[in-house]
């Protein structure tokens, strides 16, 4: 049997599927399903100081293969959040990652210290990259200068690992990754969802109220892959792949690429147990292709 | 909740775009509660990519029951599903109905949302007082009518705006007719939003318990995803897919 454990130099993880944040609950939800000592890692929703209502409804919209949200990071705030962790921490032994949100820069550094001093959080990701929260989708992921500046200013009061989550809503990622790796990430994790329009032709008015919405889904598969190549051909530490991937082919395609590891979303929501499937599908691939680790596929893909 | 394979015993037309799926299940048909769901994906593959969540309207043998309108592709990839073929179920789901415990119970559905007010009826009537008001825009679409008949209801009466069947007009009217006469210590209703906001105008200043069940676009039924949010007092969100789909009156910011 293949193994499929993952050492990213910080963190050993016992598989390479983490989960994305703002796809997998409390996680709670998935354990009649799902055994959560097979996940790699559990990224918890992105979180502020204080609790957010999130957007108004309609938050979703299916396209051909994928799902448009704007659910808009509604969360109970970090106390509430850390009590959720500990109470977590209980029921597995997975590593658990805190997803660090803030409306200002010195939100987030705030957000951060509550975790870096939480024993349950083994890891933080800074959710820099959040396509429904500033109207028109901005983010600090879209400008080099903004990440460098603001994973520094995390990066000084966070000795925990440091995951930077980046935007594919750019037009080249690599200056944005170099950014990050140079102000202390200790991994990226490439990449939050794409921005999408969807149109009620009825009634000549976007679907949703922000206008804008965050794609994910089988659809954005190929575009997250090209990301993850030049994400991994820009910087040296390790990028966790993300987007799209729903079967033990696509975690593999990913890992030929280059990521270290990857996490998977929206097929959680359609496939509660569709972690122990790709797992599964992978070990059976890695079998067929003669190969006994994920290092000896990693960013083997012949040009 | 289980992630279950399940097999098409037959789906019939209704007529109106309404259909009655028959799929045997054991293990959801022996657990389900009145006012549960079950999320459906019958089709192969990742287009359409999320399942439709379709409430649970009986349960016979080792069978349940979908009564579910088409609306969009995956509704009507479900219809089209000759018998034999197997779907995937991943349920029962959601918050059921409270049983009721003393005094008389009123129902009140419009349309589709007769499915979690028959399972409660269904389950009920032996035992509790119920009355029971059926409402359909056209009285062909009173589609469940006789399985409501062949239940041992205190009261049973039909709307539709054509008049064709019962009463003409919406049941809102025949809430108010009811209240005139009779002050019921529970009330249970499901339907079109309009219909739900109109019934909670009425009720807010009733005594008694009045619990609503909600329909929702939703992304995965069990509360992962945050998408299918209902308003509730203080200006957040709750989902309807744990939180609910059935909430008390109170629980909810009116109109929703």
């Amino acid at each position: 049997m293949a193994d499929l454990s993952v050492d990213l130099g910080f963190q050993v993880l016992r598989s390479p599927l983490m989960t994305a944040s703002g796809t997998f609950g409390q996680a709670e939800e998935f354990r009649p399903v799902l055994d959560l000592d097979l996940l790699g890692a559990i990224v918890f929703k992105g979180i502020y100081l204080e609790a957010r209502p999130g957007n108004p409804p309609p938050r979703l919209h299916e396209t051909a293969a994928g799902l448009l949200n704007s659910v808009g990071l509604a969360g109970p705030g970090a106390d509430a959040m850390a009590a959720r962790i500990r109470k977590l921490a209980e029921l597995t032994t997975t590593p658990l990652v805190v997803n660090v949100c803030g409306g200002d820069d010195p939100e987030f550094v705030s957000v951060a210290e509550v975790f870096e001093a939480l024993p349950e959080a083994a890891m933080l990701e800074l959710n820099i990259s959040c396509p429904n929260v500033h109207l028109g989708g901005r983010c600090a992921a879209q400008d080099a200068r903004h990440t460098g500046r603001l994973v520094k200013l995390v990066r000084r009061r966070v000795s925990k690992p440091l995951l930077v989550k980046l935007s594919p809503n750019v037009p080249d990622i690599a200056p944005i990754a170099r950014a990050a790796e140079s102000a202390g990430a200790d991994a990226l994790t490439v990449a939050n969802t794409f921005l999408g329009l969807a149109v009620d032709l009825e009634k000549r008015r976007p679907v949703f109220r922000r206008f804008y919405a965050g794609l994910s889904g089988p659809a954005i598969k190929p575009l997250a892959l090209r990301l993850v190549y030049q994400a991994v051909q820009s910087v040296k530490i390790p990028v966790i792949g993300c987007g799209g991937i729903s079967s033990g082919r696509d975690l593999l395609e990913f890992i030929m690429v280059g990521a270290a590891a990857v996490q998977i979303g929206t097929v959680n929501l359609v496939e509660p147990g569709a972690a122990a499937r790709i797992l599964n599908e992978a070990a059976v691939l890695m079998d067929r292709l003669g190969i006994d680790n994920l290092n000896g596929l990693r960013g083997t893909l012949q040009n | 909740m289980m992630d279950l394979r399940a097999i098409v015993v037959k789906i019939l037309p209704l007529g109106g775009d309404c259909w009655l799926a028959r799929i045997n299940c054991p293990q959801i048909s022996s657990a389900f509660l009145p006012g549960q769901f079950v999320m459906v994906k019958a089709w192969p593959g990742n287009d359409p990519l999320l399942r439709r969540p379709l409430g649970i309207l009986k349960a016979e043998a080792d069978d349940i029951f979908l009564y579910f309108q088409v609306i969009g592709r995956g509704t009507a990839l479900l219809a089209a599903l000759q018998p034999g073929r197997e779907i995937l179920l991943l349920g029962p789901l959601g918050r059921p109905f409270p049983r009721p415990t003393a005094g008389t119970t009123l129902l009140i559905a419009g349309g589709r949302g007769i499915v979690p007010l028959l399972a409660a009826a269904r389950a009920w009537a032996e035992s509790l007082p119920l009355v029971f008001l059926y409402g359909a825009r056209r009285s062909i679409d009173l589609h469940l009518a006789a399985e409501l008949e062949a239940l041992p209801l205190s009261g049973l009466q039909f709307y539709s705006e054509d008049g064709g069947r019962g009463r003409a007009g919406l049941v809102s009217c025949g809430l108010e007719e009811v209240l005139a006469a009779q002050t019921p210590q529970t009330t249970f209703s499901c339907g079109p939003e309009a219909m739900l906001n109109a019934l909670a105008g009425i009720l807010s200043g009733q005594p008694g318990r009045h619990y609503f069940s909600l329909e929702a676009l939703m992304g995965c039924g069990f509360g992962a995803c945050y998408g299918c949010a209902a308003p509730v007092p203080g200006g957040y969100y709750a989902r309807v897919c744990v939180d609910g789909p059935v909430f008390a009156l109170e629980e909810l910011q009116w109109p929703i």
